[in-house]
């Protein structure tokens, strides 16, 4: 213990010395996001890794350090060994969660690096110098918006919830709260945790259950696929619409092809750790000031602009 | 003391049921009248195939694994195998498309690699507990790890989708009916009657009873004991990969989110069942009814808003140890004694 | 009742002790008495009723009638091993300790040192130590029990007995597993103890080391008390004749005259094996029942486990029925029609859990297999035609195995070896634990089998029944073969001499 919170403090001040000689050399980029455990990290990983590439071809100066965690204490250590290790000039971090890793940012800015924080939050103000910022709220509010204006009489639609989370009940309070008096009726909700068989297999249930189903709001790609394999298996196509979210190509695919069962989708892009990266690596490398928060939105993708955000090579 | 027990007996005698095989059957009964009073939509036509064609991937896995705990050993890589085999088959099958074409031979070829790749884990599975002397437990807690990790580096992360006009073409073998049968369940019913005859009418069966009960008395009677245990690795893996070869058509994708818990799920089928953990004792049927009352479980629950969403994982635990304790009978043998005293 | 008539320094008396299992007696009022610094040898055959009597010497059983006067004064001895805080102490055998555990985590076990509701290891390891040089032991307090050899096991637990305070020390056939250099330190360390004032019981079939060792010695035969004397004035020959002293009962069928010339079925040359057999040769006529006597651990179970694939072989040659034969596993010794019955019907010779039909076929399942499934009505029959042949009784023939009388369980593991039709059976002790009643019939089944012109080798510790039962006799010492007797030469006094080493090949190599 004892041993272990010196090494820390060592590391620190190593760090604190460091950025001037480092600058002069290389400038290291520490990236740690979580580990591809379901389909929307998997499109994360493979941005990040895409966008390291491109980014180390393009300044020769640069080295980029990827590392994945699969929950919040493996990230906290992985943080650790960023400073400590590999002394990084600069941190881009999707955290797990806000409030266990704002204490382990923190540190890693009191080693003088420079903080990008994408995604999700941290708990305590001031620490990050870039935030590039999802917009879960907006996902689940565009959603909402667009079912009701697909049901202007109001109707009865259910909903797949994801991984019972904050990002989850933040989507879906929003949802809640803007199809508030149109007359749509929720059904049920039930977790679908944004994987496909999930999906496939909850949606069964509803269909056995629920006669009559105008809408369905599947909040993520994954699930929606398996919502659809289950409402085509029933037959069921003409009588709903699926809305999902996220971005991910299969689902684009259907929305440009002009699918009824799938007529938008809602984007939550993986690509905004790529922004992250661009923004942080223009800190050491042009002379624009890189400060402050880039709140991504979550547009609607229609058939007409699904192209701008089809990507057929990444794996999401 | 053996006159008290006697004399108690007549009192339970006209009510004597073997519980241990029949236990799981009466769990499930109760599940389903349970499920139907609380909301009669359970008992449609359509939910009923539901479950039972969702099962069917447990149930085929969870055979399997009936074979590898009656022979005393344990296999928790099913799951991640299953994602690996589903993994490189769809690979396998977008790659010969360009070559054979959208055509029923390149199924064929996907469904052969994947009896061979299923065949070939179970073998290592079998080799390495046999042979290399380390605990089943470890090696395919270790395996599962690593077809894991496989498949997600496959999917780079991401889901792996079978070629769109293939799976049209592949997708009667989960959605196809044969004489009003789903396809999988079809399989699954196959599957259990050719699992009961093995265990219960063969000789190789016997063997895994007797491996199971003692391994030393079983080696004393001629009993080939690493041949048999690599067997039941090798059926176990076969399972897995028919398993797969029905779990591709559904959704024609594997990520590193197929088949997650799959392992814990057959292993509490085949628990619940009747099959003792420790080995020496196993039933195929009731496997089969585990693995429909773990589905009917989740089904339930998907089926009313009665229960907070966040408490599903302990509505399961609940009855899956109601339901095991009710199959041991345990509560009968105390009431009895009660009786007597 | 109480007796007055106890000399003074005698530390425990035990007066006309009977003790009875059920309705079978085994000790008729024997009596017994140890002296502080004394050591004490308890000799007679299996079944003598020698464990009965350490057993409840040391409280693990309670007399059914008679007492035991302990300092004088009558007492009844706490059961499961509390009389340890009396100072009596027996060692099993089948040793006692946590084999994953430390020497001091042994010695201290269940009695630990605790400083304010921890373990004080420190404590704990200077008393052990002070403990194991006093005793002049070569073991440190923190070896692992795994780690220890056989003898030095031994001492650990002897180790833990003084620490325990020790008055009187019991022990069942301490020198059975030893090598002979062990056996001398052991020696050494029985005089220190006496030294100090312990009072020593042994039991022990080496009665060379009996000579040696013991003050006086005590004779049982029968569950009868024969006689005590002092060591001095018995030979071991005299020990083994007090032993014997009866006449063989008909409890054995008559003995067909061997064949002589009948052909050679299993022919042993110079086998060894690393299981603890050394050059082993032996030859078994057809129809001829050869007996395997010794001490256990003499590697008679090892010799024949050799040869039916169970233990690895080092070198010689076996040859079956004129073919050579090199068995790997089990099922190709059966195939070619040699059998082992293993002495361990309960962790090797049946499966507790099942019914008495799936035992009886398994070792020769193949013969029960029609068109690739089991023939389960072949299977019923056979059960039947069993229970017949070998009187096989339950009352149901559901019963799990584990609910069959261990009588009825040697008979369906005999009948489970000869399902397989083998040409040479071997039987590993076939009546330990059994009744006499059935013990006769297992002997009638024997001669039976061997009358149709199977070739039979008998294991058995038990010497009356090698004596009644076999044409001729194996010897085996240490792991290898110390004398082949026949005819006049088959007696009780000369197995015994050739058993325990006075007599016959003794050097190594």
């Amino acid at each position: 213990m004892n041993l272990k919170s010196t090494l820390t403090a060592l590391a620190v001040a190593a760090g604190l010395t460091l950025p001037g000689a480092a600058s002069a050399e290389k400038v290291k980029m520490g990236v740690s996001i979580p580990a591809a455990t379901h389909g929307w990290a998997g499109g994360l990983n493979w941005h990040a890794q895409e966008a390291k590439t491109r980014l180390e071809a393009a300044y020769p100066d640069l080295e980029v350090v990827l590392v994945t965690a699969n929950n919040p204490t493996e990230q906290a250590n992985a943080l650790e060994d960023l400073v400590s290790v590999h002394q990084i000039d600069a941190l881009v971090i999707l955290p797990f969660e806000s409030e266990p890793l704002t204490g382990p940012v923190l540190n890693v800015k009191e080693s003088g690096a420079f903080i990008t924080v994408v995604d999700r939050g941290l708990s305590q103000d001031g620490i990050e110098d870039v935030y590039v910022a999802g917009n879960n709220p907006e996902l689940g509010r565009v959603s909402g918006e667009y079912i009701k204006s697909r049901l202007p009489d109001g109707g009865d639609i259910v909903v797949l919830r994801g991984i019972p989370t904050v990002i989850d009940d933040e989507r879906v309070e929003a949802f809640e709260a803007e199809i508030e008096g149109s007359g749509i009726n929720v059904l049920d909700m039930k977790h679908a945790n944004w994987n496909r068989d999930d999906g496939f297999t909850v949606m069964q249930d509803f269909l056995s259950r629920f006669p009559k189903i105008d809408a369905v709001w599947a909040q993520d790609d994954d699930i929606a696929l398996g919502v659809i394999e289950a409402v085509k298996q029933a037959g069921r196509e003409d009588e709903l619409f699926i809305v999902g979210g996220a971005g991910m190509k299969d689902v684009i695919k259907r929305v440009m092809d002009g699918d009824e069962l799938v007529p938008v989708d809602v984007l939550y892009p993986p690509a905004m750790i790529a922004t992250a990266m661009d923004v942080t690596a223009l800190k050491f490398f042009s002379n624009a000031p890189v400060q402050g928060r880039y709140v991504l939105g979550a547009p609607l993708i229609t058939p007409e602009n699904a192209k701008d955000f089809y990507f057929p090579d990444s794996p999401f | 003391m053996t006159d008290q027990t006697t004399s108690a007996r007549p009192a339970s005698g006209g009510f004597s049921i073997d519980f241990k095989a029949w236990g799981p059957l009466l769990a499930l009964a109760a599940l389903c009248i349970f499920g139907f009073i609380l909301n009669p939509a359970f008992a449609s036509e359509g939910n009923i195939s539901n479950i039972l064609t969702r099962s069917a991937f447990i149930g085929v896995i969870a055979v399997g694994a009936t074979f590898v705990i009656t022979a005393g050993g344990i296999d928790l890589s099913v799951g991640s195998m299953a994602a690996f085999i589903s993994g490189v088959m769809i690979m396998v099958m977008n790659g010969l498309v360009e070559t054979m074409g959208v055509s029923v031979a390149t199924i064929l070829v996907g469904v052969g690699l994947s009896v061979f790749l299923g065949a070939m884990a179970g073998l290592a599975n079998g080799l390495l507990t046999t042979r290399g002397k380390i605990e089943a437990f470890i090696v395919t807690l270790g395996t599962m790890g690593i077809y894991r990790s496989l498949v997600t580096y496959l999917a780079d992360g991401g889901t792996l989708s079978l070629n769109f006009d293939l799976r049209s073409l592949y997708r009667p073998v989960y959605y196809g009916e044969v004489l009003f049968v789903p396809v999988p369940v079809l399989v699954l019913a196959i599957v259990a009657i050719l699992g009961w005859v093995l265990l219960n009418r063969t000789a190789f069966g016997r063997h895994c009873v007797a491996i199971g009960s003692s391994e030393s008395v079983a080696r004393y009677s001629a009993v080939k004991i690493n041949r048999v245990k690599t067997l039941t690795y090798v059926i176990q893996g076969l399972c897995v990969s028919l398993a797969t070869i029905i779990y591709v058509p559904r959704l024609g994708s594997a990520s590193s989110q197929t088949g997650v818990m799959w392992e814990l799920e057959a292993i509490a089928a085949v628990i619940i069942g009747g099959t003792v953990l420790k080995g020496g004792y196993g039933r195929i049927g009731g496997t089969v009814v585990g693995a429909i009352m773990l589905t009917t479980i989740g089904n339930i629950l998907n089926l009313t808003d009665l229960i907070s969403n966040y408490l599903n994982g302990a509505v399961q635990g609940v009855i899956i140890i109601v339901a095991v304790w009710l199959q041991r009978g345990q509560w009968k043998r105390r009431g009895r004694s009660g009786d007597g005293g | 009742m109480p007796d007055g008539g106890v000399a003074p320094d005698v530390l425990m008396h035990a007066e006309r002790i009977s003790k009875s299992f059920g309705t079978v007696p085994v000790l008729f009022s024997v009596s017994f008495d140890i002296r502080p610094g004394e050591v004490h040898a308890l000799i007679g055959e299996n079944g003598a009723g020698k464990s009965t009597l350490m057993k409840i010497l040391s409280g693990y059983h309670q007399p059914s009638s008679g007492q035991i006067l302990f300092d004088g004064a009558p007492v009844t001895l706490p059961p499961d091993g509390l009389a340890e805080d009396l100072g009596i102490v027996l060692i099993h055998q089948e040793l006692n300790l946590a084999e994953m555990m430390t020497v001091e985590e042994n010695i201290f076990l269940g009695r630990e040192i605790r400083r304010r509701g921890f373990l004080d290891r420190a404590a704990m390891r200077a008393d052990v130590a002070a403990l194991l040089d006093r005793l002049h032991l070569d073991i440190r307090p923190q070896d692992r029990i795994s780690d220890l050899s056989i003898a030095q096991k031994q001492m650990v637990e002897i180790a833990k007995a003084i620490s325990r305070n020790a008055r009187i020390l019991i022990m069942d056939e301490p020198t059975a597993v030893l090598t002979s250099a062990e056996t001398e330190t052991f020696f050494r360390q029985i005089e220190r103890l006496k030294a100090e004032g312990v009072a020593i019981i042994f039991v022990s079939h080496k009665l060379g080391e009996v000579k040696a060792l013991a003050d006086r010695v005590t004779i049982m035969r029968d569950g009868q008390w024969i006689a005590t004397q002092d060591a001095a004035e018995l030979t071991p020959d005299a020990m083994a004749q007090l032993m014997v002293g009866r006449e063989l009962s008909d409890l054995y069928p008559p003995m067909r005259e061997p064949d002589v010339d009948a052909p050679v079925m299993l022919d042993v040359a110079g086998l060894s094996s690393p299981a603890g057999v050394r050059d082993v040769s032996f030859q078994l006529r057809r129809g001829e029942i050869l007996g395997f006597a010794g001490l256990v651990g003499s590697g008679r179970t090892a010799l024949f486990e050799a040869i039916c694939g169970l233990a690895p072989t080092s070198a010689g040659t076996v040859t079956l029925d004129g073919a050579p034969a090199r068995f790997h596993d089990v099922a190709e010794a059966r195939d070619a029609g040699i059998v082992y019955l293993t002495k361990d019907r309960k962790e090797k010779g049946l499966l507790l859990d099942l019914e008495m039909t799936p035992n009886l076929t398994l070792l020769a399942l193949d013969r029960f297999v029609r068109r690739g499934l089991l023939d389960r009505a072949a299977e019923k029959a056979g059960m039947e035609r069993a229970a017949r042949r070998f009187d096989i009784r339950a009352r149901d023939p559901k019963v799990r195995a584990r609910d069959l009388s261990g009588g009825n369980q040697q008979k369906l593991l005999l009948a489970k070896v000869m399902e397989s039709d083998p040409q040479v059976v071997i039987i590993d002790e076939p009546t330990r634990g059994i009744d006499v009643g059935t013990k006769q019939q297992i002997y009638h089944f024997i001669a039976a089998l061997a009358a149709e012109g199977k070739s039979i080798v008998l294991i058995s510790s038990e010497m009356p029944e090698v004596i009644g039962m076999c044409h001729r006799v194996v010897v085996m010492r240490e792991g290898h073969v110390t004398g082949l007797l026949e005819g006049a030469a088959i007696e009780e006094n000369e197995i015994m001499l050739h058993a325990s080493g006075l007599k016959g090949r003794t050097t190594h190599d």
